[in-house]
């Protein structure tokens, strides 16, 4: 069976292991609770007539202090940037890692999670520099791990990508 | 490396043995697992088989081997027990050892802390935007107080111009108030205007060396489209600019304002009018009501108490019908005596709880001696002013008085 890995990176509390929880499990909590290192889940999917196995690497977000890891990404078949459409900071954490893991493993496909879209009427990001980064050639999606709004879909998109 | 006698590097291998309950992995050069011990169980790792491929039973393994760089460190990983574990990789001559150690105390004690600091910093940050909410919020609040506060200058300064034109009106409209008279009639008058600008309106002048003409308007509202309309009708009157109209009789006259202030081409207002004309010769008044109240009559001098007593008449309002007709009533006045004419705001007053002024309070007032200079008409408007309590009376306040 066709095996890939790929990371979810963003920064502290933009919901990373809520997307995991919602799109393995289908479960989700408002509960915060932090991730320290790294958490490895497998979740089957079907991608056209072929069953394909992710290895979910769920990495500690990134903050002030510690930086993520990018040699964690050894191996990465592509990853998700999560960024929180009510943090304005999570975005600019997103382009710094992007910048990193780029350097580290070259360039792999990932798409750019507005994640909390349940919350989209207290969104402060910047709409123009969401469009500069897709003009760059960014694939955002606008997903919410709270009502389940296009994770899988997201999931299975980049499933698809990875599969080609 | 610390140059330890054998002993004691096995004691240490021991004692890290015995806290970080050790469990290890060997792949090959091809990727398959090789070998596997130590407390594997610990970290859910079982039923693992040699010879497979490596990543296919330990999922993290996807992707990382061959080493890129030896030794790794994987710190924190969550294992499938549950268990937390720093996870080292060694390149020893062609495979690759996994050593797991586990760290979950200090993992537990580290999320502990973290959680704290993310929590503190997530509130921060929310109170940071708050804060820029409500600076934006002021912003925009002091924006618009100062935009309103432009406005109300303007406001002002409009509103200072139009009661300066309705002052300077008010000025014009009493300047063309005949003045009273002494000789050979005597009238009086007070005109209290309930706005800058009444409804009411009045005059008297004499038609011909006999006849005297006395009347009074009171258009409907207040404010300065009534008071434009009353101070037309007015000066008709005065200037007796009504064609082929006797003026000196009153319900010809009153038939011929009808006509000429019909409401459809007067603003919508129609107005009372009261008109009467005195013959001097003979004392006969002849007079004439367009929905007017009836004039007072008030026999005898004013030093003692006389008889009041309303001089009937109908006649619908001017301004409403042009097919209005209106009937003459003629009285011999007899003498001395005082003839009062009057709007009904010098009755129609209303107290504060509700209830209103009476005519019979105005015939009392306007009956009762008069002593000392004094006037009954002052003493009427501070009947109607104690009755209706502060501030400005709702009404326009008009009364003539003729005295025999």
């Amino acid at each position: 069976m066709l095996q890939k890995k790929i990371c979810l990176l963003g920064a502290f509390g933009v919901g990373k292991t809520s997307l995991v929880r919602r799109f393995v499990d289908t479960i989700f909590s408002d509960a915060y609770l932090t991730t320290v290192g790294v958490k490895i889940d497998k979740k089957l999917l079907t991608v056209g007539s072929e069953q394909m196995a992710l290895i979910l690497w769920d990495i500690a977000g990134e903050d002030d202090i510690a930086a993520v890891r990018v040699s964690y990404l050894r191996g990465a078949a592509g990853y998700l940037l999560v960024i929180d459409g009510t943090r304005p900071e999570t975005l600019d954490t997103a382009v710094s890692i992007q910048g990193r893991v780029d350097a580290e493993i070259g360039s792999v496909p990932f798409v750019a999670l507005l994640n909390k879209a349940d919350l989209e009427e207290d969104w402060t990001i910047s709409m123009e520099r969401i469009a500069q980064l897709e003009a760059a050639g960014w694939q955002f999606r606008r997903t919410s791990a709270k009502t389940g709004a296009a994770v899988e879909e997201t999931f299975q998109e980049l499933a698809a990508l990875l599969a080609r | 490396m610390l140059d330890l006698p054998a002993r004691i590097s096995d004691s240490l291998l021991m004692l890290l043995h015995a806290q970080r309950v050790l469990a290890h992995l060997v792949v090959d050069d091809a990727q398959n697992l090789v070998q596997a011990g130590g407390h594997l169980d610990h970290y859910g790792l079982t039923g693992l088989q040699s010879g497979g491929l490596a990543s296919d039973q330990i999922p993290f393994l996807e992707g990382l081997l061959p080493l890129v760089e030896t030794p790794f460190l994987i710190r924190s990983m969550e294992m499938p027990s549950g268990r937390v574990a720093d996870v080292h990789f060694f390149a020893d001559d062609g495979t690759v050892w996994i050593l797991l150690l586990d760290v979950t105390a200090e993992y537990e004690e580290a999320r502990l802390v973290q959680q704290k600091a993310y929590d503190m910093t997530l509130l921060s940050q929310r109170e940071a935007r708050l804060i820029a909410q409500l600076e934006a919020a002021n912003q925009e609040l002091t924006l618009a107080h100062r935009e309103l506060a432009a406005s109300r200058e303007a406001l002002q300064v409009t509103h200072d111009r139009l009661q300066d034109e309705l002052r300077e009106a008010e000025r014009y409209v009493r300047a063309i108030l005949p003045p009273p008279l002494a000789e050979p009639l005597a009238v009086d008058w007070r005109f209290v205007p309930s706005t800058e600008l009444g409804g009411d309106s009045f005059g008297y002048h004499w038609v011909d060396d006999e006849h005297f003409a006395l009347y009074l308007i009171d258009v409907c509202g207040h404010g300065v489209g009534s008071a434009l309309l009353s101070v037309a009708v007015a000066d008709t009157l005065r200037s007796e600019a009504l064609q082929r109209t006797d003026f000196r009789s009153p319900a010809a006259v009153l038939t011929a304002l009808n006509q000429a202030y019909q409401m459809e081409r007067h603003g919508e207002l129609f107005s009372t009018v009261w008109y009467g004309v005195y013959h001097r010769a003979t004392g006969e008044l002849r007079y004439a009501s367009a929905g007017h109240p009836p004039a007072l009559l008030v026999s005898g001098p004013c030093e003692a108490a006389g008889e009041g007593r309303p001089l009937p008449a109908n006649g619908p309002c001017i301004g409403i019908s042009p097919a209005a007709r209106y009937q003459e009533e003629r009285c011999r006045l007899p003498s001395p005596a005082r003839l009062y004419v009057f709007s009904d705001g010098t009755y129609e007053v209303g107290r504060p709880d509700g209830s209103m002024l009476e005519f019979s309070a105005l015939a009392e007032a306007l009956s009762r001696p008069v002593a000392g200079g004094a006037s009954e008409l002052d003493r009427l408007l501070e009947c109607a002013r104690d009755a209706h309590g502060p501030g400005v009376l709702e009404d326009d306040f008009t009364i003539l008085k003729m005295t025999l």
